[in-house]
């Protein structure tokens, strides 16, 4: 089925990319001359450790919308009371962070089956409007003064005592490398997930619901387990990221946070796991150099850039390559040829 | 005698939710209050309809969810609050729109005549590729510069009173060379966007006059529109809010058919990319609004018709409310907003209107049998894109006919479009996609249920076993409605006027 060639790169780009990503601080500081904690390095491993942070949301994300065929649009509200349970754990409770983890992980399966048993009655469109309600519900009641003892409001939740040995600011490398392996993890879980008897079914859902159906399979059960891996996996990269900003607010569960995890996805290309990686990888540095050249109205070239992705290039990035790289390859395999062709006959220089 | 009760289960179990409410409120409340509640819901619903009614008409004939719906609400509110408070805006970005538009209507005509004869593929590439980078390039050029933010730097000054008007403003040369660019951008848009199309287009020549008409008068506002501002601002406010809706539902249809045109049209075959358009146009909207007229909110006052004070007010009711146009009509002894009246009279003639329109002819009656079938009503021999387009229009205008209408009374701020976007979506949840009676039903239920949550979380809510009442913020009453939604959900998942799949 394979041949060995297409097998080569993939065995060997992960850990290559791995050894880069793992290298990447140490030669940053030999590159700056700057020590490995401070200036430029310690800036840098911030950016990646977000991006792994929101590409494990992105991955989450995909797991439905790519892999399952789920258009949910209420994803920011796994992703966000992941985060605020962190805090109001850590910070209003004092638990220690393993057990909190365990909590934000038990609190998403709870609320992602029962959001999944309600929206997942209907399919297509209306799923992500209903979706998106239950996301905004979370939203609103996020802001609402009547919690403000537990969640701060408007203003959030703010100074989360993070364990101070993976404290984003003092031990920055070391959250560096706990915000790799912890993507790393997932990659390989959502892998190992995607490619198991039961991922292979959420493709056949996907594919074609009613024949996924008429195989014998209970699709309802298959999407609802979907629903709740992608919202334990959105509840630890809300976690990851309240532990990453100190804090937990209202933006978190907004509907901006769920049209992130779609640009990454999409952007990076629907239905793959390296696309939304990829995709958060572009999102947070094209955010940070649009937010540099266009200051805070950056979000509007990023929305235009998104309405073009939807319009020319539907597969992302990865996608259209896998789709196109082949006939990109020889195609300009050819012009090299014409234009050797067109060298050898005398190129500029021929004469008639 | 049971078949009727069969067939019209779904209104009669809204009818009896309606009823229940309404006799606990009773139950519950002075008539006053109860009265005073009711109206505020149907304010609230009215407004949700006029949302909420675009929504399902687009969803149901062309199977797009438009999410950028609310966008449309709260664009419509600016524009109306712009032509309302400073016209100045609208005078100097109107010209902009018309040349790129009326350029692109003249492109557009001959485009299929000009492709045609391009002969081919090859060719026609390139000179599609040299046409899309023209357009792309007369456009930056001619939005160069163009400084919106100090034009709209003082949409917060007083309506009617003295602005000094030669400011922000461009000279008229400048504004003229920027309209030359446009047109000339619009013309390249026009062949671009046309060159898919072959074969002879219908009325060539009169796409072609209607665009060259309307880069006209881009070029005959500019040296008039100083005293074209004035004009406007030293009209009476009651005129100028006839224009602000107007011209707010004017804009929103416009945009609304432009974005179906433009962006939902090469979609129809990946209709996921299409609401994932939508979103995307929601960012894109939203953060526009920001960058133009910043992010904080305005107030668009009462127009004066419905605003007068002292003297007999507030009307005891409403046929001296025509005499004396009080701010407010006593309602059983409470006074009610006469503002809000009118926008529930607003929803109710839109209702019917529309229902008339669905009803009564030729364009309702390909509309109904397109959401029922609409491969047929195509194999039929009638033109479903230019339907698609209208009625993408006349939904998007319906909804900034609703900004516009809010603006007094909820004020003007980026962040209206998704409150009335998420009430809507429940409404048409509740009452059933693509159902029109159900759109309306839907937004009554969720306009009352907020009205009677609003109430409720503010005199507070007193639980079995509790001492004391429990006194909440508005914020659970707006997230509550999702409650009824999810109820409506478990029990009957298509809506309650909804086909079942």
């Amino acid at each position: 089925m394979k041949t060995p060639r297409l097998r080569l790169p993939r065995n060997w780009l992960g850990p290559a990319a791995l050894l880069v990503l793992v290298l990447f601080p140490f030669a940053m500081a030999l590159i700056t001359g700057q020590p490995v904690t401070e200036g430029a390095p310690k800036f840098w491993q911030g950016m990646l450790a977000q991006m792994f942070i929101l590409a494990v949301y992105a991955m989450s994300y995909d797991l439905l919308l790519g892999y399952t065929g789920i258009l949910s649009f209420g994803h920011a509200m796994f992703f966000g009371t992941g985060a605020y349970l962190t805090g109001i754990l850590l910070k209003h409770a004092g638990w220690p962070l393993w057990q909190v983890g365990l909590a934000v992980m038990a609190a998403a399966v709870l609320q992602s089956l029962l959001v999944g048993l309600l929206s997942l009655r209907v399919r297509g469109v209306y799923l992500a409007m209903v979706t998106l309600a239950f996301a905004q519900m979370f939203f609103i009641l996020s802001e609402a003064t009547d919690f403000a003892q537990w969640t701060g409001a408007e203003d959030g939740l703010h100074s989360i005592p993070a364990p101070r040995w993976m404290n984003p600011t003092d031990e920055r490398l070391r959250f560096y490398f706990i915000s790799l392996a912890f993507c790393v993890a997932i990659y390989l879980i959502v892998r190992r997930v995607v490619e198991s008897p039961a991922g292979k079914v959420m493709i056949a859902i996907r594919e074609n619901e009613n024949r996924a159906q008429m195989i014998g399979y209970n699709t309802f059960v298959y999407k609802l387990l979907a629903v709740t891996l992608s919202g334990v996996l959105a509840a630890l990269s809300g976690l990851m990221n309240a532990l990453w900003n100190l804090n937990a607010n209202p933006t978190m569960l907004s509907v901006g946070v769920t049209i992130n995890a779609l640009l990454m996805t999409i952007i990076g290309g629907v239905g793959t796991l390296v696309g939304p990686m990829l995709g958060a990888a572009i999102l947070q540095l094209l955010g940070y150099w649009l937010n540099a050249f266009f200051g805070p109205r950056w979000p509007l070239i990023f929305g235009i850039v998104f309405v073009l992705i939807v319009l020319f290039l539907p597969y992302g990035v990865v996608g259209t390559w896998q789709m196109r790289g082949a006939s990109w390859r020889s195609t300009w395999a050819e012009r090299r040829r014409r234009l050797a062709g067109w060298a050898n006959e005398g190129g500029l220089g021929r004469k008639n | 005698m049971f078949d009727v009760f069969r067939r019209n289960r779904p209104l009669l179990v809204a009818v009896l939710l309606v009823a229940l409410i309404v006799f606990w409120m009773s139950n519950r409340y002075e008539p006053k209050v109860t009265a005073n509640i009711l109206l505020s819901g149907l304010t609230l619903g009215a407004l949700y309809f006029l949302v909420a009614a675009g929504l399902s008409l687009i969803f149901g004939l062309m199977d797009v969810l438009n999410f950028a719906h609310g966008l449309m609400f709260m664009l419509g509110a600016y524009f109306g609050y712009t032509v309302y408070a400073n016209p100045r805006i609208i005078l100097n970005t109107l010209p902009l729109m018309l040349a790129l538009g009326g350029g692109a209507m003249a492109g557009a005509a001959p485009a299929s005549w000009v492709w045609a004869r391009l002969g081919a593929a090859q060719n026609k590439r390139g000179a599609l590729i040299v046409v899309w980078l023209l357009a792309g390039a007369l456009t930056l050029a001619g939005i160069w510069r163009f400084d919106l933010q100090s034009l709209a730097a003082n949409a917060a000054t007083v309506a009617g009173g003295a602005i000094a008007t030669g400011q922000a403003q461009e000279a008229a040369g400048a504004l003229a060379a920027r309209l030359g660019l446009l047109s000339g951008a619009g013309l390249a848009l026009g062949l671009a966007l046309r060159s898919r199309e072959f074969g002879p287009g219908r009325s060539m020549a009169r796409n072609a006059a209607l665009g060259i008409g309307l880069v006209v008068l881009a070029f005959a506002i500019v040296p008039a529109r100083i005293s074209g501002e004035a004009f406007i601002l030293g009209l009476s406010n009651n005129l100028r809010f006839v224009l602000a809706l107007a011209v707010g539902a004017l804009g929103g249809a416009a945009i609304g058919a432009l974005t179906e045109v433009g962006l939902i049209r090469p979609l129809y075959s990946r209709p996921i990319y299409q609401v994932l358009l939508t979103l995307g146009l929601v960012y894109v909207g939203t953060e526009f609004i920001k960058g133009v007229w910043g992010p904080v909110g305005y107030y668009m006052d009462i127009p004066d018709y419905f605003n007068t004070r002292g003297g007999d007010c507030p009307s005891p009711n409403l046929l001296l409310w025509f005499r004396d146009h009080c701010g407010s009509i006593d309602v059983l002894g409470r006074p009610f907003p006469s503002y809000r009246l009118f926008i529930i009279f607003l929803g109710v003639a839109v209702f019917i209107a529309v229902a008339a329109l669905l009803r009564y002819t030729r364009l309702g009656m390909i509309i109904r049998a397109g959401v029922q079938d609409r491969e047929m009503v195509q194999a039929l021999g009638i033109n479903v894109q230019w339907v698609f387009t209208l009625v993408f229009a006349l939904g998007t205008g319906l909804a900034a006919l609703g900004g516009v209408a809010a603006a007094p009374f909820i004020g003007v701020n980026p962040g209206i479009g998704q409150d009335f976007l998420l009430q809507s979506f429940i409404s048409v949840v509740i009452g059933g996609m693509g159902s029109y009676p159900g759109a309306a039903i839907g937004t009554l239920l969720v306009g009352l249920a907020r009205a009677f949550g609003d109430q409720l979380v503010l005199s507070g809510v007193q639980f079995p076993g509790m001492e004391t009442a429990v006194k909440l913020s508005p914020s659970i009453a707006r997230a509550s409605t999702v409650l009824i939604m999810a109820v409506v959900l478990l029990l009957r998942p298509a809506g309650l006027f909804g086909k079942k799949e």
